[in-house]
């Protein structure tokens, strides 16, 4: 009680007895040290971030006007990448299948993670089982994932197998020109709908239940019940779901490495793993800095959604 | 429906029977789906015990004729997979407990303090979701280098140590914790340490039960960082190991699943311990 007078900030005695004794100047008041603290405890993640992201950005941003080999020194060459890769048609076309490849997925992600979570939430029982055994998949490991999928999308392989029942031939899905994408977008689903079908979940289990009983009294049948109040109140959940798997879909990398190498052609090479290919491979690190700040250009559109997003939404999962 | 009696016995007709009805079809329909679901992990843990050729006949045959039991032995001797799964255990086990306590510590920074550009940190810390290792591969690669960390374990762990998400999601499990209890707290004199480990951290279990499970998942699989930096065997993670494995002529693709099926083991594994509490943390506990 006594050494809150000390802190200059609470009033105690009302004038009677204790007067607040003058701090000296070092002496932080209460306020000061409290803010301190807690500048304290982000401190070390600032200072993580500052060395292992904002710094190699800024580096990214340098290096892309430069060209270099990490053998002899970086070598100014103003605009040069940039123009290279506007000319390069394997850039173009890598640029295409990112694009194609977030929108794909993100919409597939989302419209399944929806219906997972609605068809969870029907309150049959054992739904909850069946929700984590579908969630498994989020766990599996992506090296994993990769080497199953890759397998199962065999000409001989399982997929092809259930699929032949409903009239399908058999499927080279990863060596062709037309269906390897779709494939890839594929596994994508199956990997990242479960995870947001629980984002969904829970913000169907947060709805308040009297709009629903309201709604039933009047007469409103599930469908119109659906689309009037469920939609409309998941809105933000949704588009947080969207901006989400769009920045996951950005950054993908294992998944084309791994199943299809890139391939048929180019037909799903992926701006990440041509950041990779230029930087590694071909040392050109100066290039790969260039398509590195084009991606990070992709992922700013949606970053500045998120944090618009973010502003509002309560619960945050990324 | 004209006559009121209760008395009178109600004939027994399929409507009678539809609220049952309907949930055992609904349960059918969802466990087929979920079936649909599990069907890749369960192909992997049947091609485990299955010889080579069984891979790619016309018709996948779901319960071996012979299991073989020794595909795990002779999987794990034909690399040093035993090395792999340590260092890539050493690796996810210091991104995780990493993530926890950095992630503890900013976010309890954010949510309960104020200080001049609280913010702007937050903005920042923010920012570093459109900052993903596949973005700044090279300059990150190019900064291991500068520290002469090439091929070593904190060259490994240190870029995944800290991720952005983890700190929101603990800012958000904090944020609703009323101030009361920090205030008392300060007043009965516990420093601000204690106050965040005895008050705050019990109080998101569940939040950190996902944050752990997460960059669990996300460390002990990484593949393109340790491909970057590491390029000595005896420091490579079981992904590395696991896809030279595949390339390397001669081994059987059977065997490249057991030890696909081995690294999954421990993220059930801690899945199955959390689960609880990373339910809970997603805000499922609603959920019948």
């Amino acid at each position: 009680m006594v050494e809150l007078t000390s802190t200059g900030s609470y009033e105690t005695g009302k004038g009677t007895g204790a007067q607040p004794s003058a701090r000296p100047f070092w002496r932080l008041g209460y306020h000061t040290r409290v803010s301190l603290w807690g500048f304290a405890f982000v401190l070390p993640t600032l200072i993580f971030f500052a060395v292992f992201k904002y710094g190699p950005m800024l580096w990214a941003i340098e290096l892309s006007f430069n060209s270099y080999d990490m053998v002899s020194a970086p070598q100014f060459v103003g605009l040069d990448n940039y123009r290279t890769l506007l000319s390069d048609p394997i850039f173009r076309e890598t640029l295409v299948n990112t694009l194609a490849y977030i929108a794909g997925s993100t919409f597939l992600v989302t419209v399944s993670g929806l219906g997972l979570a609605l068809a969870i939430n029907t309150g049959i029982p054992g739904a909850r089982h069946c929700m984590t055994a579908m969630f498994l998949t989020n766990l599996m490991p992506i090296i994993a994932v990769c080497l199953v999928w890759r397998l199962l999308l065999h000409p001989y392989g399982v997929v092809n197998q259930i699929l032949q029942p409903f009239g399908f031939g058999r499927i080279d899905w990863l060596t062709n020109y037309a269906t390897a994408m779709p494939a890839i977008i594929m596994v994508t689903v199956w990997r990242f709908a479960p995870y947001f079908m629980v984002v969904f979940l829970a913000a169907l289990l947060a709805l308040p239940g009297d709009y629903y009983e309201a709604a039933e009294l009047d007469g409103a049948g599930p469908i119109r019940r659906f689309f009037y109040i469920t939609l409309p109140l998941l809105m933000p959940t949704i588009f947080f779901v969207v901006v989400v798997s769009a920045l996951l879909c950005a950054r993908i990398f294992l998944m084309p490495y791994l199943i299809t190498g890139g391939g048929p052609g180019n037909a799903t090479r992926v701006l990440s793993m041509l950041i990779y290919e230029t930087g590694f491979s071909y040392l050109k690190m100066g290039q790969a800095a260039a398509i590195s700040v084009v991606l990070f250009a992709i992922m700013l559109v949606f970053t500045t959604l998120q944090m618009r997003l973010f502003s509002r939404s309560e619960r945050i999962y990324v | 429906m004209a006559s009121l009696d209760i008395n009178t016995p109600r004939p027994v007709t399929l409507r009678h029977y539809w609220p049952g009805l309907r949930k055992t079809i609904g349960l059918v329909l969802l466990a087929a789906l979920a079936f649909g679901f599990i069907i890749p992990i369960l192909w992997m843990s049947v091609m485990s015990f299955q010889t080579g050729e069984k891979m790619f006949q016309l018709r996948t045959e779901w319960i071996p004729t012979v299991w073989h039991f020794e595909n795990y032995p002779n999987a794990l001797s034909r690399a040093p997979f035993a090395q792999y799964f340590l260092n890539s255990g050493i690796v996810s086990l210091s991104v995780t407990v990493g993530n926890v306590v950095f992630c503890t510590l900013a976010g309890y920074g954010l949510a309960k303090f104020r200080f001049p550009g609280s913010g702007l940190v937050l903005l920042l810390i923010l920012s570093t979701l459109m900052l993903p290792l596949e973005v700044t591969l090279v300059p990150t690669f190019l900064v291991i280098h500068k520290f002469d960390w090439m091929n070593t374990y904190q060259g490994i762990v240190s870029p995944l140590l800290i991720d952005a998400f983890g700190v929101f999601l603990m800012r958000q499990s904090m944020i609703s914790i009323p101030k009361d209890y920090i205030e008392a707290a300060r007043i009965d004199g516990a420093g601000e340490l204690r106050i965040l480990l005895q008050i705050i951290v019990p109080q998101c279990l569940p939040a950190l039960s996902v944050l752990a499970i997460f960059s669990f998942r996300d460390s002990w699989d990484q593949y393109l960082w340790p491909l970057t930096v590491v390029s000595i065997d005896s420091l490579r993670t079981f992904p590395l190991g696991l896809v030279q494995f595949g390339e390397d002529y001669g081994n059987p693709p059977t065997e490249q699943m057991v030890i696909a099926v081995l690294a999954t083991l421990p993220v059930f594994l801690l899945f199955a311990i959390l689960q609880r509490s990373i339910n809970r943390g997603f805000g499922l506990s609603g959920l019948k």
